[in-house]
């Protein structure tokens, strides 16, 4: 009776304790998980938002004039890449599109959607930068509230950013990011690749932005580039939906195309 | 006065010009289906002027050899990028009669890039206009 009562409170303890042992075994699991979407950020205080106006004023719209040095059309020096990622490299451009995917309105990702034609808007709340960009009509967040830097985040076209101020610096490290982006042009990147940007203001409107790629397997050196943006006081960010009228496109073999059917005329099949 | 800055604005369109090609190239699409290496121009009666993303496109009819008309389609800059350097939605409106310089579709289809278009009035409107005033 004893025996039977004892063992039965054995195998209850030991059931009880198989539970414990799956559920912390779980919670370890999910705790990256829970890193990347469970940081809670406290509601901002007056003084959290005191704070923001000894920040540099970074509000309003900003483009990189074309032409010029550090000009949006000029393109940066090339990555010095490693023998692996140069062969890489060699082989995307040997079988190499008439055309990106962007022509089917896809996004570049980072770094190339910064480098942008299209001018982009600084938005600075408590524990987070936001950067409004026109092209393709995109959003990037940066975390400015403490949070980690994500150890296995999801890879995604911006990554997951993570800012903090050195002064009148934001400094910004990215990581994570899908196989849909590339380095530099044609240029593949490993799962190791991060990206820091230095935000600052070299005259009341003139914003440089310093980028450097780091990628242990793909790169020998980082892969830095500035630009130089200037600030319009009286835009606005404009809507870009491309998908409205695109009629442009790359197939799959890699062939470029145009739609020139007139608009109000009826779609033929081809 | 007038012809330098259009000159220079001509020279910026050419050498940015292809520069540029490199990067609305990136913006959005490249170049391969248009010949760049020539610019042409044609004359015709504006059908349309679509004001849209990712590209403005000038639709214009032209008189054939077979006494008909052909509406020619070309992709301009964006309305985002032309509506900060001069450009309205109502710039070409139809029934205008306007000479559109462009660079061909390499397969001969009745299209390409508009580089300017020049108005009955005379003004020419430029797609890759250089940098917007400092506003500050």
């Amino acid at each position: 009776m004893m025996r039977n009562y004892e063992s039965r409170l054995m195998r209850h303890a030991k059931n009880a304790f198989r539970g414990f042992i799956v559920a912390a075994l779980a919670s370890v699991a999910f705790a990256s998980v829970a890193a990347a979407q469970g940081f809670k950020r406290p509601a901002p205080t007056p003084a959290d938002w005191a704070a923001l106006a000894k920040l540099p004023d970074f509000t309003g719209v900003w483009e990189v004039p074309m032409g010029g040095p550090g000009g949006g059309f000029m393109l940066p020096a090339r990555p010095s890449l490693t023998p692996e990622y140069a062969a890489k490299a060699k082989a995307l451009a040997a079988n190499a599109g008439e055309d990106t995917s962007s022509a089917n309105c896809l996004p570049p990702g980072m770094p190339g959607i910064m480098g942008e034609p299209y001018p982009m808007e600084f938005l600075l709340t408590p524990g987070q930068v936001t950067i409004v960009i026109e092209a393709f009509s995109m959003v990037r967040h940066i975390y400015t509230d403490g949070r980690p830097i994500p150890s296995d985040p999801d890879p995604t076209y911006f990554g997951t950013s993570i800012g903090h101020w050195e002064g009148d610096t934001l400094v910004v490290e990215s990581v994570g990011f899908s196989d849909h982006t590339e380095l530099a042009m044609r240029t593949p990147h490993s799962d190791k690749m991060r990206i820091l940007e230095h935000f600052k203001l070299t005259d009341p409107n003139t914003m440089s932005i310093e980028t450097t790629v780091t990628d242990p397997d793909a790169l020998t050196a980082p892969y830095t580039s500035t630009r130089t943006l200037k600030r319009h006081r009286s835009w606005t960010i404009a809507e870009y939906i491309c998908e409205d009228n695109n009629r442009n496109f790359v197939d799959k073999n890699g062939k470029a195309g145009i739609n020139l059917t007139p608009p109000g005329t009826k779609a033929t099949k081809p | 006065m007038k012809t330098t800055w259009k000159v220079a604005m001509l020279a910026a369109v050419l050498s940015a010009g292809l520069v540029a090609a490199a990067r609305p190239a990136a913006a959005h699409h490249g170049f391969a289906v248009f010949d760049t290496t020539a610019r042409k121009t044609i004359t015709g009666t504006v059908k349309t002027f679509e004001w849209t993303n990712p590209h403005t496109w000038v639709w214009l009819d032209v008189p054939n050899d077979k006494g008909g008309v052909d509406t020619w389609g070309f992709e301009g800059m964006s309305p985002n990028f032309l509506g900060r350097r001069g450009w309205t939605r109502n710039s070409l409106k139809p029934g205008d009669k306007i000479t559109v310089t462009y660079y061909a579709l390499k397969d001969g289809s009745k299209g390409g890039v508009c580089i300017s278009a020049k108005l009955s009035s005379g003004q020419e409107l430029v797609m890759f206009g250089g940098n917007p005033a400092d506003d500050n």
